[in-house]
């Protein structure tokens, strides 16, 4: 191979780059597959079960394949069920990330086989090569994972992976749109012989398009319809050029936001165009510049001043769960202080004793404002964006009250929690 | 370099290699190879749609559904599509997706009578009526009706 070429190839598939995209696309992957597919158990009777109208894709799978899913009796359909959901769930919090995304896709292919009737789409189809591509490594679960707090490594984000599976991912999408508008234009496509968008726009009521606002205006105007129509297929064409080409980049994923957002506010189409297709136009944005713009928010706080995180060192599991929270502070706003280091406590915050730092967790801000036990955690979900997901349970009303108790019952009994000789006794306690 | 990324570099490549060439096989069989060397050409199972991407890519001014009846006491009453699939999908409404419209197969008659007796009981039997706009643009209020099939 021509060194020109191997090096194209080197740059292209065999580079090594943070996975950090990657794993924040799985959340997305997740959310997309458990909207998809979670809607269609509240029907079981109606969707899989032996009462169930079905259809089956026998281009899709092979006739054996669909002759053999179809035997399931009821109680095994029950036994997908929750076999999907623990594995999503799984696979959406990143525990033993690319297994469960495995048993994930497999539970995909067991309902799919089943009754393709409400799940089967095209974007299904496009979503399941996604999900092919995304169980190939376990790279996506490098962070924003169980699996990242399960490692304990602080810097673990930074930690540069083969980067194929994303470049892979970018093509796929790229391609998608090329060959969507392609079709539109040859083989049976009308876009360019007849006027398919003007048509759209005056389906009757029943039909695909919503009601939205400007239906009427454009229904009534052919000409516009027509060349808006030429516009989005010379968009989907151009779209592997404007992606890749760096200079376009950004116009091209914002582009895409726009189109989707469009996509879903006119038509009844899956939710999958909309919760899949602009996370995975994010996977244009190059690692590396995620990466610097982490370092620069990161010595940002560093000079700006960061919060610090009172705990007792002599504790594990004080100790561990300050890791955890270390790791999960992506942009490095905090800062662990154990209060043995210091002789006098209330030299961090006029509040503090040493009596005080041992029963529970401190977060002080910059400000000077303190936080204790349950709303250190309250105040770092809105911080932390791997506590995000948290956000609605800890404000929700009466978790004020609740909350303390928890905590306080977490910290009281803390030795059970861990396998640490340290605490066993309970002596972190007092 | 040492062995070891040097193998995984090869499996890298040669997965990169392997997937875009189906990727790109699948993406343009049906419409455009198959009629190139005038034959069905093998399709990769268990992953790719069955003729590409071909969203939206063809759509003309005519329109068609399914429409079911319960009749009861020798009156058809319409039923409401979202009482037969109840299944809400998020975000979208798969009635509106036309996904009733797959019953009006007639091979699909004795599934499709299983199912509507199950759900709905009350009814002594039913229709299913394809109903056809002929064209949306000129007449759209003109509506086609023709009874597919019925269960007694």
């Amino acid at each position: 191979m021509p060194v020109k070429t191997q090096k194209l190839w080197n740059r292209l598939f065999l580079g090594y780059r943070s996975s950090l995209g990657l794993s924040f696309f799985r959340i997305f992957v997740a959310l997309t597959v458990g909207f998809h597919v979670i809607p269609s158990f509240f029907h079981l009777e109606d969707n899989y079960l032996s009462t169930a109208f079905k259809e089956t894709n026998l281009s899709f799978f092979t006739p054996s394949v669909i002759h053999w899913i179809q035997q399931s009796p009821d109680w095994l359909i029950y036994f997908f069920v929750s076999f999907f959901l623990l594995y999503w769930f799984f696979f959406l919090i990143g525990l033993y990330s690319q297994v469960s995304g495995i048993l994930m896709m497999i539970g995909c292919y067991y309902f799919y086989a089943l009754n393709s009737f409400h799940i089967g789409t095209l974007s299904w189809d496009i979503l399941l090569v996604t999900l092919f591509l995304m169980c190939v490594t376990g790279y996506h679960g490098d962070y924003f994972s169980v699996d990242a707090l399960r490692q304990g490594n602080r810097f673990v984000y930074k930690k540069k992976k083969p980067y194929f599976i994303q470049r892979l991912l970018q093509m796929q999408i790229a391609f998608n749109y090329f060959y969507t508008g392609l079709y539109k234009i040859t083989a049976q496509g009308n876009w360019l012989s007849d006027n398919p968008l003007y048509y759209l726009w005056n389906y009757p009521p029943e039909g695909v398009t919503k009601q939205f606002l400007f239906r009427e205006f454009f229904a009534s105007r052919p000409e516009l319809c027509y060349w808006m129509g030429i516009g989005i297929v010379s968009v989907e064409l151009l779209a592997p050029i404007l992606l890749f080409w760096p200079r376009t980049r950004v116009f091209a994923i914002g582009m895409g936001f726009f189109f989707h957002i469009l996509l879903i506010t006119t038509l009844h189409v899956p939710t999958i165009f909309f919760f899949l297709f602009p996370a995975q136009l994010l996977l244009f944005v190059n690692p590396d510049d995620i990466l610097a713009w982490i370092k620069k928010k990161r010595k940002d706080n560093h000079d700006s001043g960061r919060s610090q995180i009172i705990y007792d060192g002599k504790c594990h599991f004080c100790r561990w769960s300050v890791q955890k929270l270390l790791t999960m502070d992506l942009l490095g706003t905090l800062k662990k202080v154990d209060y043995h280091d210091h002789d006098d406590p209330s030299k961090l915050h006029l509040s503090l004793n040493k009596e005080i730092c041992h029963s529970q967790l401190h977060l002080i801000e910059p400000a000077g404002k303190i936080y204790g036990g349950f709303f250190i955690f309250r105040r770092l979900c809105l911080r932390l964006p791997m506590l995000y997901p948290f956000i609605p349970i800890v404000y929700f009303p009466g978790s004020g009250i609740v909350g303390p108790s928890v905590y306080r019952w977490v910290a009281k009994n803390r030795y059970l929690l861990h396998f640490s000789g340290e605490c066993q006794d309970n002596t972190c306690f007092r | 370099m040492r062995w070891g990324s040097r193998a995984k570099n090869i499996w890298i490549s040669l997965f990169v290699v392997v997937w875009t060439l189906v990727f790109h096989y699948e993406s343009v069989r049906f419409f455009y190879l198959n009629p190139f060397f005038h034959r069905e050409l093998p399709k990769v199972k268990f992953l790719f749609p069955p003729a590409g991407w071909i969203m939206f890519f063809n759509l003309d001014e005519s329109y068609g559904m399914a429409e079911v009846y319960g009749v009861k006491k020798g009156r058809p009453e319409l039923i409401d599509p979202h009482e037969i699939f109840a299944t809400q999908a998020i975000g979208y409404d798969n009635i509106h997706r036309n996904v009733l419209s797959s019953v009006l197969y007639p091979q699909r008659k004795e599934d499709f009578c299983r199912f509507l007796k199950r759900k709905f009981p009350f009814y002594d039997g039913f229709l299913v009526a394809a109903v056809y706009y002929p064209s949306i643009i000129k007449e759209p209020a003109k509506k086609l009706y023709r009874v597919v099939y019925q269960c007694p």
